[in-house]
């Protein structure tokens, strides 16, 4: 149908631990179409941020098998001196937490056209995108605010600015690990309502890792589910939430507090142990 | 830009004209800094001497002048070389990995056991006394502190996620290091030299007063307190006005270093929205 972006095939990751390599991926696939919007869904553990993480080889102590193809690189036969060329430019991160994730000492101009000067982009035209940028992400009086500190800037916007940081090399992948846990709920629609347009008007592939299934229908196209390192369950969205097939995805979706719901209703027990 | 308060300001005049005075002093000094009258031996301060005359008749005021040609340049190169050493090895062993860091930390602790006085006695026999020994001696034995700092400073910052996240986007590991790991990390290191100069000024004095530093007829301020010393009842001018010198510039040094460092972490500055 259309042009396969990222192909993940039996990805494991182990970390070393005390007692040997400790595998915490145990053979994922994963495919992402060019402009494709899918959520990685997961508790806390699930492997979900190593797995999005690989995709870039972010962690330098991971031990990586399998394959992962992005764009038509080798990822994990790339030597380690090439994987910058990947980063930022065929694939974006956003992180959880956008204060956190910036550089508290230098302006936000200066981290925002980061990506474009280590690539010998002119500062001055540089400067004029980022501007461009900002003000389509909805930061009002961006050329002033551009010299402004990561402190000086409210939640909401500081996440605008680290999407445009992310974005700015116009890479055909954004991988959003969290992005909204850090926001208030209000806050969280925008920003996801401006990562959509966004991957719209760029034809941007989008993956979103989140724990919160409650945002994923109105964004994702597909979702996979991951629990303790493998895939539990994917498909569409809609076939997911109308026919959840699997228990684990079944309780992942009563854990979405409804308005309506009765409130003294004990939360549903996540069980454990059917997958390992 | 941010503001300098009104004692930063002050400070920051009187750093500069340390400064001016140290370069300008042969022009502004009203006696010869290094003739000996003794008829004039140990003159209270007066329209003649400003500043009084030390036990041989110099007049205090000019040898300050003169003095300060040589401890204030003395004291910045030893804070700078100790400064430079030390920020490299800390940076070196905090990323350098587990090999790197055990040979450099060890390395450190070696300079740390070496008294400086030691050493200066022994680089004053090779090279001959002298404040040129002197400095080479304290900037030897000063980096293991700084070393230290640096190496704690740079393992706080290096997992930072800002880090984590500029590296998603491509950036070198030189880049890493200069743009985003150090000028986080350092702040407290500005704090540290800036205090740190009047320590240097102290031990140079030190050093100048069991004779392997500045040699007579040296002005160098801690020289002049520790040969005017003896005469303190009688003359305390030869020895209140070089310590002054020291305690004011110093102090001045100090105050730089609080507004360089306030300047340097933007969310110190006042006016932050």
């Amino acid at each position: 149908m259309t042009e396969t972006l990222l192909a993940v095939r039996d990805l494991r990751i182990a970390f070393p631990g005390r007692t040997g390599p400790v595998e915490v991926v145990h053979g994922i696939d994963l495919d992402l179409a060019r402009g494709e919007k899918v959520a990685l869904v997961g508790e806390s553990g699930s492997g979900k941020s190593v797995t999005a993480r690989a995709v870039l080889r972010l962690d330098p102590d991971a031990r990586l098998s399998g394959r992962i193809d992005l764009a038509g690189v080798d990822v994990l036969a790339l030597p380690a001196r090439r994987l910058r060329e990947i980063r930022g430019a065929r694939a974006g991160l956003v992180f959880q937490d956008p204060l956190a994730s910036l550089n508290p000492v230098m302006t936000i101009g200066w981290q925002i056209i980061q990506p474009l000067v280590i690539r010998g982009v002119p500062k001055r035209i540089a400067r004029r995108r980022a501007i461009d940028l900002l003000t389509r992400l909805g930061v009002r009086d961006a050329a002033h605010r551009f010299d402004d500190y990561p402190h000086q800037f409210s939640g909401g916007m500081r996440q605008r600015v680290v999407i445009a940081i992310a974005v700015i090399a116009e890479p055909a992948l954004l991988i959003a690990d969290e992005p909204t846990t850090a926001l208030d709920v209000r806050v969280q629609a925008r920003v996801l309502e401006l990562l959509r347009e966004l991957a719209a008007e760029r034809d941007m592939a989008v993956l979103l890792i989140t724990h919160d299934l409650g945002i994923v229908a109105g964004f994702a196209d597909r979702a996979v589910v991951m629990r303790h390192g493998r895939t539990v369950e994917s498909g569409p969205v809609e076939e997911i939430y109308a026919r959840p097939r699997h228990e684990y995805t079944r309780a992942l979706l009563a854990a979405v507090p409804r308005i309506g719901g009765d409130p003294s209703r004990p939360l549903a027990v996540i069980g454990e142990g059917e997958t390992c | 830009m941010s503001r300098a308060r009104p004692i930063e300001r002050a400070a920051l005049v009187v750093a500069v004209l340390v400064a001016a005075l140290a370069v300008l002093g042969p022009l502004l000094a009203p006696h010869d800094p290094y003739a000996v009258n003794l008829a004039q031996s140990l003159q209270g301060p007066s329209a003649e001497h400003w500043f009084g005359t030390d036990v041989n008749g110099r007049d205090v005021l000019s040898r300050l002048l003169y003095g300060a040609r040589e401890t204030l340049p003395a004291t910045l190169v030893v804070i700078a070389a100790a400064t430079l050493i030390g920020t490299l090895i800390g940076t070196l062993a905090a990323l350098g990995g587990k090999v790197l860091d055990e040979v450099l930390m060890r390395i450190t602790d070696i300079g740390l056991s070496l008294p400086s006085i030691i050493l200066a006695l022994g680089l004053a026999a090779a090279l001959g006394p002298g404040l040129r020994s002197a400095v080479i001696a304290l900037a030897l034995t000063w980096w293991p502190g700084y070393a230290r700092l640096v190496r704690t400073l740079v393992r706080e910052v290096k997992d930072a996620e800002y880090v984590d996240a500029a590296r998603t986007l491509g950036v070198s590991r030189l880049r890493l290091v200069f743009a985003h790991i150090l000028p986080n990390a350092l702040g407290a290191l500005y704090v540290q030299t800036t205090l740190d100069v009047s320590a240097v000024m102290l031990v140079i004095s030190g050093l100048s007063f069991v004779g392997v530093g500045a040699q007579v007829p040296s002005a160098e301020w801690g020289a002049m307190i520790a040969a005017a010393a003896n005469n303190l009842t009688n003359g305390w001018w030869a020895v209140v006005f070089p310590g002054l010198a020291i305690m004011l510039t110093a102090l001045a040094y100090n105050l730089v270093g609080d507004w360089l460092r306030v300047r340097n972490d933007p969310t110190l500055r006042e006016g932050a929205r």
